[in-house]
């Protein structure tokens, strides 16, 4: 425990050198600005700045990639009060009670609960990933290719089909990424496959250009096909942010249970922050000493309905990082994007990770403390600075992600093929929107996919081709009961009337 | 007569990248050494995934269709003239782009997306689409070292 602790003040001490501090910076304001506007969302950014890591040293960009990370968790409540288009989905909850409180005239109070409960929840689920990565790292290390093999095959079939509509359309989401993810060399024995004897395909698809295709120009072209052109306009008012201290009397409890809901969520490879903001949100409801208040009831809007979500949502963001970091397992298609940005240091986020880059891991969980701080303060004094991005009008807004999009693309290897590719995929994306097939498992799918399969391919070479090996470990075993247990949770919530669509 | 002609031919891509799978899958060595699976081991696991996905979705589709969705088969209200000015921006910049250099290309695809979102002012379009597209070019090729294509030769 010391230990920890230990490691962590050395943390801070790379955390707070000048050039780390602008680089987290950076990233919570482009964070919370993503988050703000709706139509670009922390996958993409990140994958859009991923060229970055070809030379900013390892723990700048990946200090400021997490820094969008998490900052978009706070810019999403910004869109969801003030217009009735949360930012981003796991903002949906957020916008029901913060959109009626903001129609009253209480924009302000519902504005700075979301913030000082995304900042607590945000401090106390980073304080958590410090005292539980270690014990899961080392827990970890007892782990061999079987175990990882069939723990990746969980995390296939959580991201999934916990989410969407239709478990078929999920795993069909997921088979199209396992099947790019096949293209290119095979990680074992060397061998190109799938390459069609295009040079540019030796390397594989770039999974930047895959995530760029299918969330900005699949966005684009399904926004300008299907949504009215007008602008919404119906913008809230902003007003004080000071809240009453029967408003803070009524928050408190409910950013607690939302960190405590939403932390669990997060760090099992359940997908995305969905779950955990609904069941927070249907929580608050039950407990509320107000039910007058909630905006189904015909009230004007429930603080609680506000604070619980808003604080399970960051907690979720932190625990994320749990099997992010032990295990290099993500479980949306931002955490497989920032696995993706490691491996472009040549470093594998997992088990390992904590002792081959120690100073790296401990300087990226103290500048999560820092972040914190600094979103705080840039989203609740400043929130009038934010909301007037949501000025922008559209045609600029989406040719401008549109710009960004194709530099991050070309950036990369500097080939228009790959920017004809990245049409061709974002037309895919187009359909795949339209028939609600949901997008995260592609990227998790693309990502997950090769590193699976030289799991397996190891498992089976220390078992010599006995398949049982997967049955007869403990630990490989228990993950497979799993996810077989996993495959009933969507038929389970759907009886409830649940329906979850995918956070991006 | 059919009702989801679009979700059928959906199902039908996936049962064909399904094939295209397999015959890649079958010119891959299997040889696996110790551990009896080689390099086309996982690519025929993953094209029957497809095939088992494709046909689901086929009987899906010819029965009730997909099964929760709402969006159905409408596409008819869709703005098709926009999706085009979206799409030429894109196409343009791509082939463009080695040609002309990256701001002018970069312009192109803003005013054309623009356009196509219902902007009706391609001048000040053009405007804030340099004016986004300069600094964006500094940054990648002095910060990042990146090397975008310089407008005709080095005079820029």
């Amino acid at each position: 425990m010391i230990e920890t602790w230990n490691l962590l003040l050395g943390g801070f001490a790379t955390a707070i050198q000048p050039a780390n501090l602008m680089w987290a910076f950076i990233g919570c304001v482009l964070g919370t600005a993503i988050g703000v506007l709706p139509g670009i969302g922390p996958a993409l950014t990140v994958a859009m700045l991923l060229p970055i890591t070809a030379k900013v040293d390892p723990s700048g960009a990946l200090i400021m990639l997490c820094g969008v990370y998490y900052g978009a968790a706070y810019g999403g409540s910004t869109t969801s009060i003030l217009m009735n288009t949360p930012g981003e989905s796991s903002s949906i909850m957020t916008a029901l009670e913060g959109n009626t409180m903001a129609k009253h005239g209480r924009a302000g109070p519902a504005l700075a609960t979301a913030a000082i409960g995304s900042f607590i929840a945000g401090t106390i689920g980073v304080l958590l990933l410090t005292l539980f990565a270690p014990l899961v790292a080392d827990f970890a290390l007892k782990f061999g290719p079987a175990e990882f093999f069939s723990l990746m095959v969980l995390a296939f079939v959580t991201v999934s089909s916990v989410l969407g509509a239709s478990m078929v359309r999920g795993l069909a989401s997921l088979s199209l990424g396992l099947a790019i993810g096949l293209v290119g060399m095979d990680a074992i024995a060397g061998i190109p496959r799938y390459t069609g004897n295009v040079p540019e395909f030796i390397d594989g698809i770039e999974f930047v250009l895959v995530a760029v295709g299918l969330f900005a120009v699949g966005e684009a072209l399904y926004n300008v096909l299907f949504e009215p052109k007008t602008d919404p306009g119906t913008r809230n008012k902003l007003s004080s942010i000071w809240m009453t201290r029967d408003d803070w009397k009524r928050s408190w409890p409910a950013w607690l249970r939302g960190t405590a809901i939403g932390f669990p969520f997060g760090s099992v490879p359940a997908g995305g922050a969905e779950i955990p903001t609904f069941l927070s949100y249907s929580t608050e409801r039950k407990l509320s000493k107000h039910p007058k208040d909630f905006s189904s009831e015909g009230g004007k809007g429930a603080i609680e309905g506000v604070a619980g979500p808003e604080a399970a949502n960051n907690a979720n963001a932190a625990g994320a990082l749990v099997p992010l970091l032990t295990l290099g397992i993500p479980t949306s298609a931002t955490a497989a994007i920032l696995i993706g940005a490691f491996q472009n240091y040549n470093i594998q986020p997992g088990p390992l990770l904590f002792q081959t880059s120690g100073p790296l891991v401990w300087g990226l969980i103290a500048s999560l403390y820092i972040g914190n701080l600094m979103l705080l303060v840039l989203n609740l004094p400043l929130v009038g600075m934010w909301a007037r991005l949501l000025t922008i009008p559209k045609p600029q807004l989406y040719a401008g992600i549109l710009v960004f999009a194709s530099i991050g693309v070309y950036g990369m290897r500097q080939s228009s093929f790959d920017l004809f590719l990245m049409y061709v995929i974002g037309v895919i994306g187009v359909i795949m929107r339209r028939f609600d097939f949901p997008v995260a498992p592609v990227i998790v799918g693309m990502i997950l996919g090769p590193m699976s399969e030289k799991q397996l391919r190891n498992a089976l070479s220390i078992s010599q081709g006995d398949w049982l090996i997967f049955f007869k470990q403990p630990i490989a075993c228990t993950f497979m009961v799993l996810t077989i247990l996993v495959m009933f949770v969507p038929m389970i919530l759907r009886k409830r009337g649940v329906r979850l669509s995918e956070d991006d | 007569m059919l009702k989801h002609p679009v979700q059928l031919a959906i199902a039908i891509a996936f049962l064909a990248l399904a094939a295209v799978f397999a015959m890649g899958a079958s010119q891959l060595p299997s040889d696996g050494g110790y551990a009896g699976v080689g390099s086309s081991f996982v690519p025929w696991v993953v094209s029957a995934f497809l095939g088992v996905i494709g046909l689901l979705l086929a009987y899906q589709a010819v029965t009730t269709g997909f099964r929760s969705l709402d969006a159905g088969d409408a596409i008819g209200s869709a703005d098709r003239r926009g999706a085009l000015w979206v799409s030429a921006g894109i196409l343009l910049m791509a082939a463009l782009i080695t040609r002309i250099g990256f701001v002018p290309a970069a312009t192109i695809l803003f005013v054309c997306a623009a356009r196509g979102f219902g902007s009706v002012r391609p001048v000040r379009d053009i405007a804030i689409g340099a004016f986004i597209s300069f600094p964006v070019f500094w940054l990648f090729t002095l910060v990042l070292d990146v090397n975008l294509p310089r407008l005709i030769n080095d005079w820029l």
